[in-house]
């Protein structure tokens, strides 16, 4: 089991609703998904690379025979996966202290939701709720969502310089490569190793 | 659609694990004993086949209870949960898994009732798409560029870095001159292997995150 692989922390959970307010929340999912400033908090956080909510009505589970015994349920079900950098704790207070009312949009459809405030009780919640990785892979352990977010940064501002390096007088490029400098200096951080969470 | 943000794609595909009394270890057990022993690193399957940005493979056992008043009930099936953030289009994604990495397909899901092997390229795709649940709202910070592009992005980053602190206060001339050759030299540098920690770099500041 891990739910770590260098900077990034795999998170699943399961929480059971009652299947008429799943409408409610597919709605709310719809104007999130369609009205962008709302999604503001969440790219704020900024230590989430990606993140799912999954609504499982309760006869929406694969069923493909072939011996597969059909389930019975009486609720639907919310996955969440998340996929954020930091540790669990860093993350479950950054989630209530930023974005509670956005999680308690979410969750209070779910059955014994407690409130992501205070967050001694949302802890307990999510601790009941979520269940373990198996095999957690990403293509850049080294790489924090910010670091990913710098380096395009770089890479689109090293991508201009170049082209103007060419046909330049070095006093012009010299400016350019000034100007360069200052955009980027922001975004120079070093990826490495994972630092150790006690 | 909701699969999709920007150019990345968000699978999620519950595949039923096979239930059977007269197998020991059971199949759930087995998975696990072969996903524990599996590299998570650049010899990692997910590494060797195309598309990956983060992926996972968990075994879900059950749901959970959350306590009275709400009911107790149970899942007749245990479930392998592949969650993936994928690069384009899911045919050829799924393609690229079952042409790249097929043995590791077999050995994981061969514990799935109905999996029919990597072989047949279109059952499996079939089979996927069978085990497949809609994602309702995906989130990606980052949703326009692809793995190779951003594999590609940090290692620029650490370059520019080493290239801005060595030439501090060069003269224009020398400046523009040594730029191009940078340039061109990054250019040429194989893309750095997925799932690698990177090139090791000495951490200028110690201790411990705590």
């Amino acid at each position: 089991m891990s739910n770590i692989n260098g900077k990034v922390y795999a998170m699943n959970a399961i929480t059971p609703m009652k299947p008429w307010k799943t409408w409610i929340l597919r709605l709310i999912f719809f104007v999130l998904g369609h009205v962008k400033p709302l999604q503001k908090d969440l790219i704020d956080l900024s230590f989430i690379e990606f993140a799912r909510w999954v609504v499982v009505p309760r006869s929406g589970l694969p069923f493909l025979d072939n011996g597969q015994v059909k389930e019975e349920l009486k609720y639907d079900y919310l996955l969440f996966f998340s996929n954020f950098n930091g540790t669990w704790n860093q993350y479950i207070d950054a989630f209530s202290a930023v974005l509670s009312r956005g999680l308690n949009l979410v969750w209070r459809w779910s059955e014994k939701f407690p409130g992501s405030v205070p967050v001694t009780l949302f802890k307990e919640y999510i601790a009941r709720v979520q269940f373990d990785t198996d095999y957690y892979y990403t293509a850049y352990p080294h790489a924090t969502a910010n670091d990913v977010k710098s380096a395009h940064i770089v890479q689109a501002s090293l991508d201009k310089l170049s082209q103007l390096a060419e046909k330049s007088d070095p006093q012009q490029f010299a400016d350019a490569y000034l100007r360069f400098v200052l955009q980027v200096q922001t975004h120079l951080g070093e990826t490495s190793d994972a630092p150790v969470a006690g | 659609m909701p699969n999709n943000n920007g150019s990345v794609y968000g699978l999620t595909i519950l595949s039923p694990i096979i239930d059977d009394a007269k197998a020991t270890p059971s199949h759930d057990l087995q998975i696990r004993n072969y996903l524990a022993k599996l590299s998570t690193r650049e010899d990692s399957p997910f590494a060797l086949a195309p598309g990956t940005h983060l992926a996972r493979l968990v075994v879900m056992d059950d749901v959970v209870f959350v306590g009275a008043p709400s009911c107790e009930e149970h899942l007749k099936s245990k479930y392998l949960i592949f969650e993936s953030n994928l690069d384009g289009d899911l045919d050829s994604y799924l393609s690229g898994l079952a042409a790249t990495i097929p043995d590791h397909l077999n050995a994981i899901w061969k514990h799935c009732v109905g999996y029919p092997g990597a072989a047949n390229r279109q059952a499996f795709i079939d089979y996927m798409k069978a085990c497949q649940l809609e994602t309702t709202f995906f989130f990606a910070a980052v949703n326009n560029k692809s793995v190779s592009e951003t594999l590609r992005a940090l290692q620029t980053q650490t370059a520019v870095a080493d290239f801005i602190a060595s030439h501090q206060g060069a003269n224009p001339a020398k400046l523009q001159r040594d730029f191009i050759q940078f340039v061109a030299k990054l250019k040429s540098l194989p893309l750095p292997k997925p799932g690698s920690m990177g090139p090791h770099r000495e951490i200028k500041t110690g201790g411990r995150n705590e």
